[in-house]
């Protein structure tokens, strides 16, 4: 009995590790393919034009050099098909630790205000406190939920950056990733703050209704000899076969660890059964049916997953926390509140409902043995 | 009930080599008896058993359950026979170690689906007839020997079953104790319930109104 709890105990301690590493690597994962499908949405249906060299992760330019903004923008105006232009600066990041890293750490967006629906589509003001800053101020700007709260801002709260004095004056109440980590201010304040006056990194081109993008991005191409210009088609197939691959990893991890866990609770259980061969038999020789010594062993594996299940959930998400602090440098405590935007909760659900299955699946072939005791022979050789 | 058995035979095959447990064995039981089948060890009484309490299918030859051929039963027919009309006790009792006395004896009610409050009334009412009326809650641990198979008779009396089984009941008990099962069984065999125990005490076989020898699978009767 001691050896069958402890032996059980050892195949729950497995499972949890399994889980765990599962959810943590999983949820991280999809947090970070998340954010990557949020860019996309915000540019949907535009062709971003960026300088020649530059990578675009969806609408987020990665190194190249900057475009002349005005003159840029004339030229592009000036063609068939457009029917606006939004000049946006990205600056990563704004110097806190001053380490570049990648989104969602922290990120700059300059962008004339007239266009920040583009972006920020219906998002509010959290609390209804403070308001947009203008076009004209020299100081306002706006910032996201996670970077007000792991600094404290508040609207009113004064911060410098590159020797600038900015005020936050409103803080984003969003539950994107990306705009929760971003700071946003009017376009030409952000080209003053990070000394690219005149200058932006990329630009949205909207087309009028029912022009090609396609057509219109080799007309920019084509024209502006030091720019790209890539359609919304040929941004997702630049980033699409990187988040294939890391979603086909994640599948393979996901299914190696339920394989072993399969193999783990299928060994624990066939012994289990093997040791109790007596209590089965006993069972059926009393006129137990069947399916009722089925049930036994299924739920009892299914019992021992909702266990290692549950507890993994838990050691998973905190993983998952942990992860997402190393990776991000946010401390641990501000990722709590917003546990369920890392690991959420139809991810948990689903992955619980999952070990719980593999275990009951791991339980199939000892219940099977359990209901074929030859029961003459197991009593006989139990005496 | 009445059980016939008809040129009964069980051969078990080990490798290459061929055992007849029960050789022919032909009997009769139609009245409510205390029925003893003695043999020394290995004679092929539990094999018997096992064939009259249907956990084992004969090589060849018939048993006849109410002059219903059991070969042609399915499983699950036979399992509600094992359930409804037999009883079993065990040499070494086969209490399941999980569960307490009151669940133990609950065990064979809740298979049959009898009402929880039944099954409580009745699993209480037979273990303080066997004497363990506070020992309910007691698991198998933590009982004595012949305190499990007292437990063990008042699982085999649950379904109120027309034929008690008992593979040597008292081999693993004291003398006085197993004085005690005796009598437990002799009692039950007074109320109207057929008691087949297979043994080589003597005690019991002096208890029994039938006697059978067996030696080398050959039933024979003595008395």
């Amino acid at each position: 009995m001691f050896r069958r709890k402890m032996r059980t105990a050892l195949c729950v301690i497995g499972l949890v590790l399994a889980t765990s590493f599962v959810i943590a690597v999983g949820a991280a994962t999809m947090r970070y393919t998340t954010v990557i499908k949020e860019i996309s949405v915000l540019f949907n249906g535009q062709v971003m034009v960026v300088s020649n060299g530059t990578i675009v992760i969806q609408a987020v330019p990665i190194g190249g050099s900057m475009l002349p903004q005005a003159f840029t923008e004339e030229r592009i105006q000036g063609m068939a098909g457009v029917e606006k232009t939004i000049p946006i600066l990205f600056v990563t990041p704004i110097g806190i630790g001053g380490i570049i890293q990648p989104v969602p750490v922290n990120f700059s967006m300059g962008i004339p205000v007239e266009f920040w629906h583009v972006i920020l589509g219906p998002t509010p003001l959290r609390g209804n406190h403070g308001h947009f800053p203008s076009n004209e101020s020299s100081n306002e700007i706006a910032v996201g939920t996670s970077l007000a709260d792991e600094h404290g801002w508040t609207v009113g709260t004064r911060i410098t950056v590159n020797s600038h004095e900015l005020k936050i004056v409103g803080v984003l109440n969003t539950r994107l990733a990306l705009l929760n980590r971003c700071v946003i201010m009017p376009l030409k304040l952000a080209q003053e703050v990070y000394n690219y006056l005149g200058s932006v990194n990329i630009i949205a081109v909207k087309p009028i209704q029912g022009y090609s993008q396609k057509n219109l991005a080799e007309a920019i191409t084509q024209k502006i000899s030091y720019v790209t210009a890539l359609t919304e088609d040929e941004r997702n197939d630049m980033i699409q076969p990187v988040l294939s691959q890391v979603e086909t990893w994640n599948l393979g991890l996901h299914t190696a660890i339920f394989l072993m866990s399969l193999i783990l609770v299928m060994t624990v259980t066939i012994m289990s059964v093997s040791e109790r061969r007596r209590d089965f038999a006993t069972l059926e020789a009393i006129g137990a049916p069947l399916g009722y010594i089925f049930r036994i062993v299924i739920l009892e594996s299914s019992l021992i997953g909702a266990l290692g299940g549950g507890l993994g959930l838990v050691f998973g998400s905190l993983g998952a926390l942990v992860l997402a602090s190393l990776y991000t440098n946010i401390p641990l405590t501000q990722f709590f509140p917003s546990i369920f935007e890392v690991v959420p909760p139809l991810y948990m659900a689903g992955m619980f409902l999952a070990v719980v299955f593999v275990c009951c699946l791991g339980g199939i072939i000892p219940a099977i043995n359990a209901t074929r005791m030859r029961i003459a022979e197991v009593l006989r050789a139990e005496y | 009930m009445k059980i016939k058995a008809e040129d009964l035979t069980r051969v078990f095959r080990v490798g290459s080599c061929e055992i007849t447990a029960v050789d022919k064995a032909s009997f009769e039981v139609s009245k409510p008896a205390f029925i003893a089948i003695i043999g020394r060890s290995g004679s092929g009484k539990s094999t018997l058993l096992n064939l009259v309490g249907l956990n084992d299918c004969p090589t060849s030859g018939k048993i006849l359950c109410d002059d219903t051929d059991v070969s042609l039963l399915s499983g699950s027919e036979r399992r509600k026979i094992r359930l409804l009309q037999m009883g079993f006790i065990f040499q070494t009792f086969n209490l399941l170690p999980t569960l307490n006395a009151l669940e133990n004896v609950e065990l064979p009610m809740a298979l049959a689906d009898k009402p929880q409050k039944d099954q409580m009334e009745k699993a209480t009412s037979l273990l303080e007839t066997v004497g363990l009326g506070k020992r309910l809650l007691h698991r198998p641990k933590q009982l004595s020997i012949g305190e499990m198979q007292r437990v063990a008779i008042a699982r085999a009396m649950a379904n109120d079953p027309e034929v008690i089984i008992a593979d040597e009941p008292t081999a693993e008990l004291d003398s006085r104790t197993a004085k005690e099962i005796i009598a437990l069984l002799f009692d039950i065999s007074r109320k109207g319930k057929m008691v087949i125990v297979a043994t080589h005490d003597e005690k019991l076989v002096d208890a029994a109104d039938v006697v059978y020898t067996i030696e080398d699978g050959k039933l024979r009767i003595v008395g």
